[in-house]
């Protein structure tokens, strides 16, 4: 998986400072620089082709699109990364902490309806099998 | 709420079985007893009225003993309450990203590429949204270039046209620790003329120059108070040999 990134990686590279050294080249144009510019324009197309030979492997890669708005910002993508792993550890705290009160209500109304109405909770117990009340401790 | 309870049930305890199956909140009202041909709901209710739940729980709510006792769902072994960060073996990650500080802009992340990536891709038109919105042209194979076709690219000789010099200006690199082994050809310097916006450059001259001034007052200042033409220069004197 990595080795296919690295591939397109490295063409990339490669194209991109082609056309750097093209820019050079154009920047303070000499009549000798032409054959040298030709065969930079050749090796612009086949890096085109290269990368466009890396595409088929890549095919299957899905990148989210909150991932381009970042770069189109002119921001660091790992930004994105980390605002996600951020969220989502906030996410399952808040979860986590409905289940444990849900879990404390529930102990709670059990053993309260045990006490106002024993013989229907015995009943209820039977059928849903003995489901002692949970105590929860919070960690503080 | 023990009162609240028997003031329902206190009046339904002459009445027969059909009080086992009055869980109710309502006025107190038993339902109907079944007629003894009937199926009791649960066994009687189709598929398609089942319980819009998970597919894992049985459709159907139960009337005996209870109303409406439902099943209870089948238990999810992950839940909220796993840590699934490290359920998931993310734990190096979120360290990578969320431990250290991540450097905000994109020439951070991409060090080695040049021109100003910083800027937004919508002010240049080089935005990926766009190229998602507008996709280019694909299909067609990529040929090199023959003679006749070259010819389009014979350049006239000499230096680029001022507007187009910026696109070969750089942002200023900091000074890495660690050398890079490829040597590139260095890009031409730009020369400095009054059309050029380098902010930094103007900055500095900017502060230079109230500096200079302030200098040059301070300096005129100091003349004036030394010579004796200053009016205020005898009351603020202390008293002098007279």
């Amino acid at each position: 998986m990595a080795e296919k990134f690295d591939n397109l990686e490295e063409h990339l590279e490669k194209f991109v400072e082609n056309i750097r050294q093209m820019g050079i080249i154009v920047s303070d144009f000499q009549p000798s620089s032409q054959t040298g510019l030709n065969q930079k324009l050749n090796y612009m197309i086949t890096g085109l082709q290269d990368i466009e030979k890396c595409r088929q492997q890549l095919h299957e890669i899905n990148v989210p699109l909150e991932a381009f708005e970042y770069i189109d910002q002119g921001r660091n993508p790992q930004l994105y990364t980390k605002e996600c792993l951020e969220r989502a550890l906030a996410k399952n705290e808040q979860v986590k902490g409905k289940i444990d009160t849900m879990t404390k209500f529930k102990s709670l109304l059990i053993s309260e309806l045990g006490k106002v109405f024993p013989e229907e909770m015995t009943k209820y117990k039977a059928i849903h099998g003995d489901d002692p009340p949970l105590i929860v401790t919070l960690d503080l | 709420m023990t009162e609240m309870f028997s003031t329902l049930y206190g009046q339904n305890d002459a009445q027969g079985p059909a009080r086992s199956s009055s869980l109710g909140f309502g006025p107190g009202n038993p339902p109907p007893p079944l007629p003894p041909n009937q199926v009791p709901m649960a066994a009687q209710m189709p598929p398609q009225l089942g319980d819009e739940g998970p597919a894992l729980r049985k459709p159907g709510a139960m009337n005996e003993p209870f109303y409406l006792l439902r099943e209870l769902p089948v238990g999810n072994e992950l839940t909220g309450n796993t840590n699934l960060i490290t359920h998931y073996n993310l734990e190096h990650a979120y360290n990578k990203f969320c431990g250290k500080k991540v450097k905000e802009k994109l020439s951070n992340f991409l060090p080695e590429l040049p021109g100003m990536i910083d800027w937004p891709g919508t002010q240049d038109g080089s935005s990926l949204r766009s190229l998602i919105e507008k996709p280019p042209v694909c299909g067609n194979s990529f040929s090199p270039l023959t003679g006749a076709s070259l010819t389009g690219f014979r350049l006239h000789t000499g230096p680029l046209p001022e507007q187009y010099r910026l696109m070969h200006i750089q942002p200023p690199k900091k000074k890495s620790k660690h050398k890079h082994k490829h040597n590139r050809p260095q890009d031409p310097i730009p020369q400095e003329t009054p059309s050029d916006s380098d902010p930094k450059k103007k900055k500095k001259k900017r502060d230079d120059d109230p500096d200079r001034k302030k200098k040059k007052k301070d300096k005129k200042k100091k003349k004036n108070r030394h010579s004796p033409d200053h009016p205020g220069l005898a009351g603020s004197q202390p008293n002098s040999l007279r």
